[in-house]
């Protein structure tokens, strides 16, 4: 039987023959063992470069707009939460539907690659991962290496809401069950019972140490405005100023820009080289959007109107 | 979603406020104005995203 | 020069005290990350670290920098700068990011443009260096030149072996400095430990795992601007985020605008700038030299390795990691080095 990534190999591989798609937008094994990084096949002869495991937490979504003016189609890897950008792309009319081929895999979680690093004999060569359920295995030429999915999970996979494709042309490997985590809101129902003082201080610790390097709102699949508000001189809405007032102005705008956008990929907060738990926001407003308007999380199904983009009678009207 | 967006990063509840007022609406906005402005002084003046803070 | 020892037990009492007498930056620890911050006293600091997530360039060229005042009148405009430097020590730098200070030297203190704002940061600061006690995957500062245990660019350098700091003094800065705390830095025989640094450096310089030889490449560079390599996946894959450029601790562009109330009074203000962002050399007219990715990340990796070169004679990478551990989509620069050389040889 052929394991998941020569499964992939060969569906991309027949796309490129038959020439469906020009280009497939996939997972190729990174500079570290336990990352992968994306790659871009464009001859059936590249197809062995893909791969498939627990290091594949990119959103690889965000790419196909840049190939959206491109003659020919564009195949896609998506993960189950990385599928709701695809919809969300497709109701923000950023992609078309025809040229685009959604390779859907079922995905058991993604493992945070600097803690796993961490564990793992420097320079070692990965051979094969096995997924235990709870754990996975990481087989290395200097030995195995055990990884419970409780402690070395990003943290958006333990409330994953979508462990399967959402929208898919072709699925890669066997569905997985699904599973509701009502612990989903918990970090934002503890911040939301502090003290007004106290909520100040936790999100001005972490706001100060922001840099501005945007790559929070780049990452984004959703970003998808040509010229952005903070990229600005004329006028100036926010200076290039690293402070905490102009800081937090860009992260609230920053959140509030993708409210009801947002799929809750968890991209923003994974790359924030300085840790700001961004998804702390956006949880926050989706939260808010399932309380106040019953509305799932973007992407979940196609054509899903967004409750802040559109109009219904029944508004709850909190500003009447 | 705004306000309360804006009070879970710690602005007190109170401090920005949305109402629709139509143009026939005279009493309407001067009750709100008076409501907004006693929220206001009973709050002090805002410390978040003072222009001070370097 | 001469060498000293500082006991374990007295670093507290020397941070204490340095940071009285001087503007004291060390290493501390924010939740999960390592940064270097100005602190005021030894509870703060975090020596038992291995690479701090940001470097501390910031001592020397601020992420926001205020250069002058201004205020028009109507009739008379005035202009307020700040004052110089203070007193400053930089403690605990790993020797990756004081020989990147090195690399801003000539580009701030040059015979053509002198910077003052950075002089006078410069010349008021004593480095006090750490060598590294542990290599990680990520690094290669062995293949840029410099070493865990480097002294380049330290005024003191700091060996932890055992219960004691060995400490080597490199500049009359440094000299200066552990006089005036000879009670911390004790006069011993230190031929032991100087036996043992080496011991140290050369165990580590055997634990590095990256393969980078920076051989030819520059040659290849120079005769080479257009190359169908820099038009693969790095440039599709990069989301053009400053996290490299900010992370990195010998980039040092900046953008200098002025921030402005309505009434004629503002700042003249500097700030870290990226060469990966679109608008960076955007030009009034509307025209961009680097209109792509691919123009901005070939810019970024010849700047490191064949700009600086050129202009100073210096490699513009000191192989810390950074970039490497923080990129979003796994851009690294080792393995840009190393397929250019294949290209290289190839060619």
């Amino acid at each position: 039987m052929m394991n998941l990534a020569q499964q992939l190999q060969e569906q991309a591989k027949k796309l490129l023959e038959e020439k469906k798609v020009d280009l497939v937008i996939g997972f190729g094994q990174g500079t570290e063992l336990a990352r992968n990084t994306p790659v871009f096949i464009d001859s059936p002869e590249g197809v062995s470069a893909l791969t498939w495991g627990p290091f594949c937490a990119n959103n690889l979504a965000k790419y196909l707009s840049d190939y959206n003016n491109a003659p020919g189609g564009t195949a896609v890897v998506v993960k189950g939460c990385d599928a709701r950008s695809v919809n969300r792309l497709l109701d923000d009319n950023q992609i078309l539907r025809e040229k685009v081929v959604v390779i859907g895999v079922p995905c058991p979680g993604q493992l945070e690659w600097q803690k796993v690093s961490a564990e793992i004999k420097p320079g070692s060569t990965l051979k094969e991962v096995v997924d235990n359920g709870d754990s996975y295995t990481v087989k290395t030429d200097s030995g195995d290496y055990s990884f419970s999915k409780k402690d070395y999970l990003l943290h958006r996979c333990l409330v994953c809401e979508n462990p399967n494709p959402v929208i898919s042309d072709i699925t890669i490997g066997k569905e997985l069950p699904v599973k509701n985590y009502e612990e989903r809101f918990a970090e934002v129902q503890d911040l939301e019972k502090l003290a007004v003082n106290e909520k100040s201080a936790y999100w001005d610790k972490q706001f100060t140490r922001c840099l501005r390097c945007y790559a929070c709102r780049n990452v984004c699949s959703v970003c998808t405005c040509e010229v952005c508000v903070f990229d600005q001189m004329m006028p100036m809405w926010v200076s290039k100023r690293t402070n905490l007032s102009e800081n937090t102005a860009f992260h609230i705008t920053r959140a509030f820009h993708v409210a009801g956008r947002c799929v809750d990929c968890g991209e923003c907060d994974r790359v924030c080289p300085m840790d700001i738990p961004l998804r702390k926001l956006n949880v926050k407003i989706h939260k808010d959007l399932g309380d106040l308007f019953n509305s799932p999380t973007p992407g979940t199904e196609p054509g899903l109107i967004s409750p802040l983009g559109g109009f219904s009678p029944g508004d709850p009207e909190e500003f009447m | 979603m705004f306000k309360r967006l804006l009070e879970y990063v710690g602005f007190e509840p109170g401090r920005f406020k949305a109402r629709w007022i139509s143009g026939s609406e005279g009493a309407k906005f001067t009750t709100t104005v008076k409501e907004m402005t006693e929220t206001i002084k009973s709050l002090g003046p805002n410390k978040k995203m003072r222009d001070d803070i370097i | 020069m001469e060498s000293r020892v500082v006991n374990k037990g007295q670093i507290s009492e020397l941070l204490d005290k340095l940071a009285k007498d001087y503007n004291l930056f060390a290493p501390v620890k924010d939740e999960t990350m390592t940064l270097f911050r100005r602190v005021s006293g030894a509870q703060d600091v975090l020596l038992d670290y291995n690479n701090s997530d940001i470097s501390p360039k910031g001592c020397f060229l601020p992420q926001n920098e205020k250069t002058f005042s201004y205020m028009y009148t109507g009739d008379s405009l005035e202009i307020n700068k700040p004052e110089g430097a203070q007193k400053t020590v930089l403690f605990g730098a790993r020797p990756c990011d004081i020989k990147a200070v090195l690399t801003f030297d000539p580009v701030f203190e040059g015979v053509k443009f002198g910077d003052e704002y950075y002089s006078s940061k410069r010349e008021n600061s004593i480095i006090i260096g750490l060598s590294c006690t542990k290599v990680l995957s990520t690094c290669f500062c062995y293949a840029m030149g410099g070493g865990p245990c480097d002294i380049t660019g330290s005024d003191l350098l700091l060996t932890e072996i055992g219960d004691k700091y060995y400490v080597e003094v490199i500049t009359e800065k440094g000299q200066a400095l552990v006089d005036a705390y000879s009670q911390i830095f004790a006069k011993q025989d230190t031929a032991q430990l100087a036996k043992d640094k080496d011991e140290l450096a050369k165990k580590l310089s055997g634990e590095f795992v990256r393969k980078v030889d920076l051989t030819g490449v520059k040659e290849l560079m120079d005769n080479n601007f257009e190359l169908p390599y820099w038009s693969g996946d790095d440039q599709k894959k990069c989301i053009s985020c400053g996290i490299c450029t900010y992370v990195c601790p010998t980039c040092h562009c900046f953008d200098i605008f002025d921030y402005t109330t309505g009434d004629f009074t503002g700042d003249r203000i500097r700030c870290w700038d990226s060469c990966m962002y679109p608008e960076y050399t955007l030009e009034a007219g509307g025209h961009n030299p680097r209109p792509t990715r691919k123009e901005r990340i070939r810019n970024r990796f010849m700047h490191k390795i064949k700009y600086h070169l050129d202009r100073y004679n210096m490699v513009g990478c000191v192989g810390c990691g950074r970039c490497v551990i923080k990129c979003p989509v796994n851009i690294d620069i080792t393995k840009i080095i190393n397929d250019l050389k294949e290209v290289a040889q190839n060619a």
